[in-house]
């Protein structure tokens, strides 16, 4: 399993973004490979597809896309399964992805 | 801003169709300035306790608004989308259009939310984010608005002037 983390550094949401990964990962049992890519300009989100930080994809599949939002440089939002919006995914979340996830 | 420092005065629209400068709030000892806008979920996550807040102590305190945030690179925080949000939620506080965006330059402001409490005289008494957990609301340990407002309706000094605002980027113009 490949898990992309892409941040942009203006926004503090990556560093637990990738505590929750790790911990979801442990808490099913899965291994993965964790690459984290650095988002800095508008060209950078632009070809990455990025509409904010953090964007996760597993295996290449997105976290929550939000195909109606442009790539820009800044943080996003989660809708959690709670109703409430975070800047951050939900441990719960990130635990449902890695077990549909193919490979997985 | 330094703390210690006097309020900008300002004349700013208000999504509820009138113009807002520092005299509006004159009547309430206490003035709570914020950055905000509608695209950050660090506003968003802080969004009802800002509210609560400014309920709770709307007699004596002045809670304000102001969105600097480029909307030509945001549309989700342009004035219009500013009026929707404050009908949305309930805002009872005014929430108000930086749109040249001196203001949020003048008061050296950097992040949505970004809170600085005025006395009195209307000088900076604290600076910073709102608490110490945006994740989790029912763990916060230290409430620095809140606590900043008690000090300075008892009359004393706030214990804690600054801590770093945490949230997203003022997005300025190119």
């Amino acid at each position: 399993m490949r898990i992309e983390l892409l941040y942009y550094p203006e926004c503090p949401s990556h560093e637990r973004t990738l505590e929750l990964i790790r911990e979801a990962l442990a808490l099913e049992g899965k291994q993965a490979e964790i690459c984290v890519i650095r988002i800095d300009t508008q060209e950078q989100a632009d070809a990455h597809r990025f509409i904010g930080s953090p964007t996760i994809r597993i295996n290449g599949h997105e976290l929550q896309p939000q195909p109606h939002l442009p790539y820009r440089l800044t943080c996003r939002a989660f809708l959690h399964e709670d109703g409430r919006i975070s800047p951050i995914p939900s441990l719960t979340m990130l635990r449902e992805a890695l077990r549909t996830a193919e490979g997985g | 801003m330094e703390i210690g420092q006097s309020a900008y005065d300002f004349e700013l629209p208000g999504v509820d169709g009138k113009r807002y400068s520092l005299k509006d709030f004159a009547d309430k000892p206490v003035l709570v300035l914020f950055f905000w806008c509608n695209h950050c979920p660090y506003v968003k996550a802080y969004e009802d306790r800002v509210i609560q807040l400014a309920r709770e102590f709307s007699d004596r305190v002045a809670f304000v608004a102001i969105n600097s945030n480029d909307p030509t690179q945001y549309p989700e925080d342009s004035f219009e989308n500013m009026k929707k949000r404050a009908e949305e939620k309930g805002y009872p506080f005014p929430y108000l259009f930086d749109e040249t965006q001196a203001v949020a330059r003048a008061y050296k402001a950097s992040r949505t939310p970004e809170f600085f409490v005025f006395d009195e005289e209307r000088d900076l008494k604290y600076h910073g984010r709102f608490d110490d957990n945006w994740e989790h609301p029912e763990q916060v340990r230290h409430e620095y608005v809140r606590d900043a407002i008690r000090s300075l309706l008892e009359g004393d000094i706030p214990h804690v002037s600054q801590v770093p605002p945490i949230g997203c980027t003022i997005k300025w113009k190119h």
